[in-house]
């Protein structure tokens, strides 16, 4: 159905834009200090205020939305303070004096209101500061991010806002993108034609909201009236549901491998030193944990030392963990598993000690709180890639962490002579020693490389759960689990099994919860070990 | 150094290994108070400040010269977040070291296993936490609110104009009794305000779970479905709560998309935590760090002293609601215990009716001797940039509480 006053409104609003060109002066109807004044009041000022001036952002003159910009900011980092004549901006939350909104004199803040946002206040805030960003933002950069909250919330902006953002636009992919959001908005326009480019711009980026929107059409009067308005529906709707879908798949193979990849990190160091010395180490999720201690130690220097690289922390973490945690491994090995090899329940006993001891230690000295990391660009937040399926970059360095990880090791176990001899222990330790391969020592290195690939983990988990000295804990079961299910002493058989666990969960999750999925994983387990007891990869050895 | 033979070292493993379960000390003339916070396991981080907080207030009390002329002696414990060695370790407490009373638990699990150990012996259990009520029994004594008094006003707020005018619901628990018992009774209570039974979907994962990619997913999906605004009701407990927001923030949702209600959700919780994108998600509790008052002042310093000073293990500028409800019954315990005039657990319930304490959030608390919960107010907090919560709402006065539900 038209709406006339819209359209009206639409009329008027384009007059005062041809004024504007006119006679700029006479747009000057933004009432500063009354501004200031609904930032100031109650919830509902908070949101008159930036609503009107969404409304109004299509015609106001740059120096009032940049002042606009300029509040809204403070208002939403709380550095604005409202004082009972005006408002004042703070350089930061609490300072002592402040500059006063209109006349920018500097005051002392004498015990002012400190607005707090509610979450409707808040969304039309964010709203508000998009649309100044979008408009007034110096670089693309700026008003692309602002593009991007608009995008979100476009019901809410008039398209005067959009047209007047498309026309002043120079970067020409910004421009293309507006004039897409602008022609999306126009799904409820009464010109046919309009309505149709509106239906094809809304399905040239879908997602699950997108699909949502052009379902809602179905039960337009036009759907059944108009073919050609039926017809585009149709196409844009099964173009968008087929995007999701796809999108949803993506989703799921990518979790499927991030949580594989996490398996796999933890239970790497586990697959050498059971599969290697039938060791069972129950201290190896502890020196996960160590690793992750080592990388933030590695945080802390580089603050001290080289605050200018501190992004580059996780790089030069990956091998002090390595080194820090091979040599626990190595002191722990020679110290007690050495005495334990013949004992294979006394030495499970002893990692556990170690465990209990590690994690004591560590809460002793550091404290038991979740450490502060300090999360590169490269580590934090995601990019939608198709649809809805978002690439996380934590995620994404952890699965590039664990790729690299199973090359290094297969060169390693493969390609080097200290590789050899591990495969020669590993396959017959008794002729390896006849044949005068000093066991004890390689047994050593092994142990000291196991421990260093679970520091290796600490690192890649560092961007993605909490760090603190019981974090090791959970990870235990699951690796023994992926160790046993791969194939003792098979560093692919681990590959293969932390990539099928971790797919399976991924998979049956949604249909039957989480809760549900873990079990029908642990029972699945069961069953084919119940058939084929040495795992999927069994290594041949004599014993 | 001294040449380590393999007996020795297995000594010394062993040593090592076995938990010290109860660290008892003795003297004459002391009254005993038992405390059952575990010190290792998943609830760590957060239980194990309780232990500190309760110790603090006892010091409190015997710098005024103790309770009816004794010295408080403080016994702590390590349950180590294993539910069923609550059970024990309060037996234990109760029977050789004849506590007077015992203060514990934050999972509403750990509540429910020592609940026949306080029954049979008579004890007298403090309990910190905010939980699901529909639960009154004479030996606990129940400190922190029961939802009528705290998640429904955080629901009504973010139902209302103020809050979203949220109209579905994604509810995110850990699978035990505290959320399958929240969530009942917020489906009762939607239900009788005539919501559909399709605006809402609950999701449960085990503890300690941390792989949330696919659940903040369908949470996308579902708030892209149209019926109106969706919110999150997050249950999930321990280190599930960081892991969660760091994976909802990751993938670009925020809060004024789809507000995260996080009713186990405290300040200790984000520590770790980059927060600039999660700035307006909610939780509520009976105390904020960010309450105003001169009280509140006072205890933020003292706990900063005390750290200190006995050299604590936890943050010295992080104070949480269980804290602080764990410092207030303390001190309730002392008063109704001083009211008494004796430390004999049914005299001092007796003088439970009618108590009323001062606490650090600014709201008077208060006993009536119809049962043994406490009045206490309700905030409303939202997420800030300095992994803190500022005040978003708070009642004006501290309701009465309702043990049962009528909703579920």
């Amino acid at each position: 159905m038209a709406d006339p006053k819209r359209s009206l409104l639409r009329a008027v609003l384009a007059l005062c834009w041809l004024g504007l060109w006119a006679v700029p002066s006479s747009a000057a109807a933004f009432d500063r200090a009354a501004f200031a004044q609904d930032l100031c009041g109650d919830g509902a000022a908070q949101v008159r205020g930036a609503e009107d001036l969404v409304k109004a952002g299509g015609v106001l003159p740059a120096d009032d939305l940049a002042y606009a910009g300029r509040l809204l900011g403070a208002l939403a980092e709380r550095r604005l303070t409202c004082p009972a004549d005006g408002a004042l901006l703070l350089d930061r939350p609490g300072a002592p004096e402040g500059h006063d909104a209109l006349t920018s004199a500097v005051r002392p803040v004498a015990d002012a209101r400190a607005p707090v946002l509610g979450l409707r206040q808040r969304a039309a805030v964010e709203t508000a500061r998009g649309v100044v960003a979008l408009l007034t933002g110096p670089d693309p950069a700026t008003r692309g991010a602002g593009l991007s909250v608009v995008e979100r919330r476009v019901a809410t902006v008039p398209a005067a806002v959009l047209d007047r953002a498309r026309d002043a636009e120079t970067d020409a992919g910004l421009k293309a993108t507006i004039a897409g959001l602008a022609q999306a908005a126009a799904l409820s326009s009464p010109d046919p034609a309009r309505r149709r480019a509106a239906i094809a711009a809304v399905a040239a980026s879908p997602s699950g909201a997108a699909e949502a929107r052009l379902t809602a059409l179905k039960s337009d009067p036009a759907y059944t009236a108009d073919p050609a308005f039926r017809a585009a529906l149709d196409a844009g709707l099964s173009r968008v549901t087929r995007a999701v879908t796809i999108g949803d798949g993506l989703a799921v193979l990518y979790n499927g491998l991030s949580f594989a990849s996490i398996l796999f990190m933890a239970a790497a160091g586990l697959a050498i030193i059971f599969g290697l010395m039938g060791v069972i180490n129950l201290a190896q999720g502890e020196f996960i944990m160590l690793g992750a201690y080592a990388t933030y130690g590695v945080q802390e220097a580089f603050r001290r030392l080289a605050p200018g690289l501190l992004d580059l922390y996780l790089v030069a973490a990956i091998p002090v963990a390595f080194l820090a945690v091979a040599l626990v491994g190595i002191v722990v090995e020679a110290l007690i598993l050495r005495h334990l090899y013949r004992r294979p329940l006394m030495s499970l006993l002893a990692t556990w000690a170690v465990s209990l001891f590690l994690v004591n230690l560590v809460r002793v000295t550091v404290g038991t709180q979740n450490l502060q990391f300090i999360m590169p660009a490269y580590v934090s937040g995601g990019v939608p890639l198709y649809a809805d399926f978002v690439v996380t970059w934590n995620r994404l360095f952890a699965i590039g962490f664990a790729a690299a990880t199973v090359v290094l090791t297969l060169l390693i176990l493969r390609r080097t002579p200290l590789g050899l001899d591990i495969r020669a222990v590993t396959q017959n330790r008794d002729m390896a020693a006849c044949l005068g391969l000093p066991t004890r020592r390689v047994d050593r290195l092994a142990f000291g490389l196991g421990s260093g690939l679970a520091g290796l983990a600490g690192v890649a988990l560092c961007p993605i759960y909490s760090v603190n000295p019981g974090m090791g804990s959970g990870f235990i079961v699951d690796s023994f689990m992926v160790v046993v299910l791969g194939g003792v002493g098979s560093l692919l058989g681990t590959l293969v099994a932390a990539l099928g666990i971790g797919g399976a969960n991924v998979l049956i999750e949604p249909i039957s919860g989480a809760v549900a999925a873990k079990v029908i994983v642990l029972v699945g387990i069961i069953l084919f070990l119940q058939r084929r007891p040495e795992g999927l990869f069994a290594v041949r050895r004599r014993r | 150094m001294t040449h380590l033979t393999r007996r020795s070292f297995v000594g010394t493993a062993a040593l090592l290994a076995a938990p010290a379960l109860i660290r008892p000390s003795f003297a004459a003339d002391t009254v005993k108070l038992g405390c059952l916070f575990s010190s290792s396991g998943t609830m760590a981080n957060l239980e194990g400040r309780l232990n500190h907080v309760v110790r603090m207030a006892a010091d409190e009390l015997n710098g005024r010269g103790g309770v009816n002329g004794r010295q408080i002696e403080v016994v702590t414990s390590d349950p180590a977040s294993d539910w069923p060695l609550y059970a024990q370790v309060g037996r234990q407490m109760l029977q050789q070291d004849k506590v007077a009373a015992l203060f514990g638990c934050w999972t509403s699990v750990s509540r429910k296993s020592v609940l026949p150990v306080v029954e049979q012996n008579d004890g007298l259990l403090f309990y910190p936490l905010h939980f699901e009520g529909d639960e009154n029994s004479k030996n606990v004594v129940y400190m922190n609110s029961p939802p009528a008094s705290s998640v429904l006003p955080a629901v009504d707020y973010l139902m209302g104009q103020d809050g979203v005018g949220a109209k579905r619901f994604f509810m995110i628990g850990s699978d035990y009794v505290w959320p399958r018992t929240i969530n009942k009774q917020l489906k009762g209570y939607w239900k009788s305000k005539g919501i559909p039974e399709s605006a809402w979907r609950e999701e449960y994962v085990p503890f300690g779970f941390s792989n949330f990619q696919t659940l903040v997913n369908q949470v996308r999906s579902f708030a892209s479905q149209p019926g109106g605004q969706a919110i999150v009701v997050l249950t999930v407990v321990g280190s599930s709560i960081p892991d969660f927001l760091r994976e909802f923030a990751n993938q670009g949702i925020s809060a004024t998309d789809v507000p995260i209600l996080g009713l186990d959700m405290v300040e200790a919780d984000l520590e770790g935590l980059d927060t600039g994108k999660l700035v307006g998600h909610l939780n509520c509790w009976a105390y904020l760090q960010a309450a105003k008052g001169e009280r509140n002042q006072k205890f933020l310093a003292d706990w900063a002293a005390y750290v200190k000073a006995k050299n604590v293990p936890f943050s010295a500028d992080t104070v949480i609601d269980p804290m602080v409800s764990a410092y207030d019954s303390v001190h309730l315990w002392a008063l109704a215990a001083a009211k008494a005039g004796s430390f004999a657990v049914p005299e001092v319930r007796k003088a439970f009716a009618g108590l009323s304490f001062d606490d650090p959030s600014g709201y008077t608390l208060t006993m009536t001797g119809e049962n043994n919960y406490v009045s206490r107010g309700v905030f409303i907090g939202s997420v800030n940039e300095k992994r803190g919560f500022d005040v978003l709402w708070q009642s004006p006065n501290a309701p009465k509480p309702v043990p049962f539900s009528p909703y579920g």
